[in-house]
């Protein structure tokens, strides 16, 4: 595959993919730069901010509330879980726990600890609990590529 | 090859399913039928304990394990009793039969486990690789 970038000023950004035909690569591509543009309306001390996928970092749920976290922030969002699965299909998202979605896109690392349990290190420092009944829905983000 | 016993699992499955539906329509349900729609049962109720305790519970695969041998040991004896399988003299059977399984799945679980980590991490390398 060759990657070919270029700057054009004044105009908005534009991405053309060009393939002998089109087949799963090619969807999951455009799928994954259309999903670039989707974002979650979240809830920070009583005023809503708009937060991309690509700084998703995980969403955890907590006592049925659910919480995005990004690098270093960490906002209430007003989706259920199934909801939010159900927006993120095909996308770098993924359950890892009953309780947890993660996004792959910032996965440094899967570590299995002393006692068994598997760990996601993400890029900004942050471990958090993968459930082994998920491993193979992670496994599948990397198999689509 | 993993592939290919999959079928073969399937594809027995639907052997068992079809013989044994004429098989009921022609001179009900034998023993031998009585068996495996009882084993069946017992199959869906453990893949249901299994699934339900993956899902809310998070121990070490060796812990986890080890309570799934006594969960399920009890709900085989229990079926067993119910359906007729054990006498009082040999419902200890259960806990050599249900602890043959589990140690072999133990085993395929955690080679599984550290094969899919290490598949993942490397993937995750390749990407750092590229964007480097």
């Amino acid at each position: 595959m060759q990657i070919i970038t270029r700057q054009v000023k004044d105009k908005p950004l534009k991405v053309i993919i060009e393939y002998p035909e089109y087949n799963e690569s090619v969807k999951t591509l455009v799928h994954k730069i259309s999903s670039m543009e989707m974002s979650f309306s979240a809830g920070v001390d009583g005023s809503k901010v708009k937060i991309g996928l690509s700084e998703v970092y995980y969403i955890e749920n907590v006592e049925r509330k659910l919480f995005i976290y990004t690098e270093k922030e960490v906002y209430r969002l007003d989706y259920s879980m199934p909801e939010i699965e159900a927006m993120t299909l095909d996308t770098g998202l993924v359950r890892i726990s009953r309780t947890c979605i993660m996004n792959t896109d910032h996965l440094k690392e899967i570590r299995q600890v002393k006692n068994s349990r598997l760990e996601a290190v993400l890029d900004n420092g942050e471990i958090i609990i993968v459930s082994r009944k998920y491993l193979k829905d992670i496994k599948r983000i990397f198999q689509k590529g | 090859m993993k592939r290919i016993l999959k079928d073969t699992c399937i594809i027995a499955a639907l052997m068992i399913f079809s013989v044994f539906s004429i098989s009921i329509i022609w001179s009900g349900i034998t023993d031998e039928i009585g068996l495996v729609l009882k084993l069946f049962g017992l199959a869906f109720i453990i893949s249901l304990a299994n699934f339900l305790f993956d899902e809310y519970i998070s121990l070490s695969i060796a812990v986890s394990y080890v309570i799934k041998y006594f969960a399920i040991t009890g709900i085989v004896m229990l079926y067993g009793f119910i359906v007729g399988w054990f006498y009082p003299s040999n419902f200890w059977m259960a806990f050599i039969y249900v602890g043959v399984v589990l140690v072999l799945a133990y085993f395929i679980d955690s080679f599984k486990v550290k094969k899919d980590i290490a598949y993942i991490n490397t993937q995750i390398a390749g990407r750092t690789n590229l964007a480097e």
